[in-house]
């Protein structure tokens, strides 16, 4: 068989564009880009202001762990509130 | 060779045993595992046959790459009419039993008949057995393949058990291997309790030829590397898959109080890294292990660290089961979930329709149509953790007529319960839904309702949907090894190319199913992990077979159109909605309260998703009743079928 080991598929180049260190903000159309300081428990979206808590996988690796309940909440039914309003 | 292992067919009511070889046009029609498994199904079953009844044949396989040098191939599939939706039944679980069975000789295994009294099959290097289980019937799952492997006097024989959920025919009894690893959906224990079938037990030291051993070696170091360096595998393998629930329930995708919200609010308890504590408080650093040949070792191991069972040993849990003792029932407490989780180990029920069930009657009583005479006292309120441990222990052994309803799956239990009950019931086929909340994402609620097993996630849920990708980068994906030119948006609450990415994920799903490898080594949660491209070299260097990456797109399409032409079958119609591609009508009619301020207010666009329907079906090459046309079934080479090849 023609295996060709020196191509690449379309998976492992996308690998080449992998980045640690940051992740995007959980609001589905902010899609900003977070990049909390190394050790940094929490982030803030400086787009959307959405806030999150944060946990480190590797020192280099950090994920959400969850929202900062009371602010997210807030910013929640504020939009709820006004998404109804125009309905 | 690999491609030598072989088809047992067993009748347990007269004991004969037929073994016959996979022919290799039969290997390139349909491969192996869950795809092989869904032609036998197709051709082995008659048209309305009683799934608890003598004549549903119950098929085990592992794909046709399992137990060779390629990575992960640790999956066990079981196959056979639901006796939960009717339609297409089928489990998929991980850990040792496929490739034991494939050293004792055989990929699959079809089972008929029911024998007269308990009893196991044995295999050992070739040879098959059906011994008496009297001393086995009743155990939980892993006391029953502890005795199996003394009676046996081996303790290296992996067993597939049922535990007392199947024995007493709950509809969504899990058939299991190990503490933890379940075939969990569509009640496939049932299935083999109705059987009288307690376990397959399996040993083998055959030898299993590779076809390129030097190369097969040499380049799974490359596909090693591929799924290890992967973030979602690294996260994986820190804190297992509870970083999935924590992750969508962060912006608000997950059901809460049965599907009244979309997010379980302060769940800090049940968050991965809390889980993760527990995990390591209980059993030390290194807690998490893995399945066969599998490298990201995603599976914890705790001890319950309070309570009543302080101390009992158990897997997990998974993120179902944090959706379904956790967040369904609004007991976001670890304690609760992790003895659910041990609960329905032992007894061998699927965590994912148990939690659902519960939370379903939980709203049930919460809106009066059932009250505490109907549950016997039980106060069956949201946030109750006893009444979910409870509810489980009653459901496994059929206490009580709300339980006993239950187990007998959410539809027949509407039918029992009256009223309006059916309409707060969240299911797709009779399947009750994962926890997750589609509300907010169309693409993954088209999943939900077009899955073949019912409600489900792992038949073609387009995940890394949620990661907000470039639309570049999903044009890298999904126009691969099928050109694709139309539109994709990077926005999981878009309608856009969403019915494109659903097929594409369907057919993925079916590759990796049929292969026998787990999921998490696919476009699954991760978009760099291997695909059609990646995988005919695999195969090669395994088995010495050759396909190109569109020839295995074929196959999982061809293979996906049998389960849908047993469906169809079996009364698979576009719009029921107890056996129908349809939701609940919650998701049009009721918006999501919570969640990230983009999220909140959604629900789902009828017309849209009417349309997204007419897309995927012709994408799959389908009318719109959901039926093949008949260029399609040539095109697949499916005219012909039943065709009983085997």
């Amino acid at each position: 068989m023609a295996v060709d080991t020196n191509k690449l598929s379309s998976a492992e180049s996308l690998s080449k564009t992998r980045t640690y260190g940051k992740f995007r903000c959980h609001n589905p159309t902010c899609m900003g880009r977070l990049e909390p300081k190394p050790g940094d428990k929490h982030v803030k979206c400086p787009v959307c202001t959405c806030e999150f808590r944060v946990a480190w996988i590797r020192p280099d690796f950090p994920r959400i762990r969850g929202p900062v309940w009371e602010v997210n909440k807030k910013l929640a039914d504020a939009a709820f509130k006004k998404k109804m309003e125009g309905k | 060779m690999a491609l030598d292992r072989k088809i047992a067919y067993i009748d347990l009511a007269t004991g004969e045993i037929e073994v016959k070889p996979i022919p290799l046009d039969v290997r390139r029609k349909f491969l192996g595992g869950r795809g092989l498994d869904a032609y036998l199904l197709l051709n082995h079953s008659k048209k309305g046959c009683d799934p608890l009844g003598p004549d549903n044949p119950l098929i085990v396989s592992g794909g046709i790459l399992t137990a060779t040098c390629a990575s992960a191939t640790a999956r066990t599939h079981v196959m056979a009419k639901s006796p939960l939706t009717g339609l297409l039944g089928s489990c998929n679980m991980g850990g040792f039993f496929a490739p034991e069975m494939a050293w004792a000789g055989f990929h699959h295994l079809v089972i008929k008949g029911k024998a007269e009294k308990p009893s196991y099959i044995y295999i050992h290097n070739g040879e098959i057995q059906i011994r008496d289980a009297k001393d086995i019937w009743g155990k939980t799952t892993t006391d029953a393949q502890w005795a199996i492997r003394d009676e046996l006097n081996d303790q290296e024989v992996k067993s597939l058990v049922i535990g007392p959920a199947g024995e007493n025919l709950v509809v969504f009894a899990n058939v299991m291997t190990g503490i933890k690893n379940a075939g969990g959906r569509t009640g496939m224990g049932a299935v083999m309790g109705s059987k009288n079938l307690k376990a397959i037990a399996c040993r083998g030291t055959m030898d299993i030829k590779i076809a390129h051993p030097v190369e097969a070696l040499e380049y799974n170091k490359h596909f090693i590397d591929q799924i290890t360096s992967a973030k979602v595998n690294k996260t994986q393998g820190t804190l297992g898959t509870p970083f999935i629930w924590g992750a969508t329930n962060s912006w608000g995708g997950v059901r809460t109080r049965n599907f009244q919200y979309n997010q379980c609010e302060y769940a800090d308890d049940i968050e991965p890294e809390a889980i993760d504590e527990i995990c390591e408080d209980t059993m030390g650093p290194y807690h998490m292990s893995g399945c066969f040949g599998c490298q990201v070792h995603c599976r914890a191991q705790y001890r319950i660290p309070s309570g009543p069972l302080k101390g009992k040993y158990d897997e997990g849990p998974e993120y179902t089961s944090q959706g379904a003792f956790g967040g369904e029932t609004d007991t976001p407490r670890a304690e609760t979930v992790l003895v659910g989780n041990h609960l329905v180990n032992q007894y061998g029920m699927d965590n994912l329709e148990t939690g659902s069930l519960i939370s379903w009657a939980m709203e049930l009583y919460e809106k009066g149509i059932l009250t505490s005479k109907d549950t016997d006292g039980l106060d069956l309120k949201f946030g109750n953790d006893e009444a979910v441990l409870e509810m489980i222990e009653r459901i496994c052994f059929r206490k009580g007529k709300v339980a006993d309803a239950l187990a007998n799956g959410g539809i027949p239990a509407s039918k029992t319960f009256g009223k309006n009950s059916f309409d707060y019931l969240i299911q797709v086929k009779g399947m009750s839904n994962l926890h997750s909340d589609e509300r907010a994402t169309p693409g993954l609620a088209l999943n939900i309702a077009t899955s073949s097993r019912g409600s489900d996630h792992l038949r073609s849920r387009p995940a890394i949907d949620l990661y907000h990708l470039p639309e570049k980068v999903l044009k890298k994906i999904y126009s691969s090894p099928i050109p694709y030119d139309g539109p994709l948006s990077s926005e999981h609450t878009e309608y856009i190319g969403k019915a494109w990415q659903v097929f594409w994920q369907e057919n993925c799903y079916m590759g990796v199913d049929c292969l026998g490898i787990c999921k998490y080594h696919t476009t699954f949660l991760g978009a760099t992990l291997p695909n059609f491209e990646d995988w005919p070299k695999v195969l090669y260097y395994n088995t010495g077979l050759e396909f190109t990456p569109e020839e295995l797109w074929d196959i999982a399409e061809r293979c996906n159109m049998v389960e849908r032409l047993f469906n169809l079958r079996e009364g698979l119609t576009r719009d029921d909605l107890e056996k129908g591609d349809m939701i609940n009508h919650r998701y049009f009619d009721e918006p999501t309260r919570r969640g990230a301020p983009d999220v909140v207010g959604t629900t789902i666009d009828r017309e849209k998703f009417s349309k997204m329907i007419d897309e995927f079906y012709e994408h799959k090459g389908l009318d719109q009743k959901g039926k093949p046309t008949t260029k399609t079934l040539k095109r697949l080479g499916l005219a012909n079928e039943p065709s009983h090849m085997l």
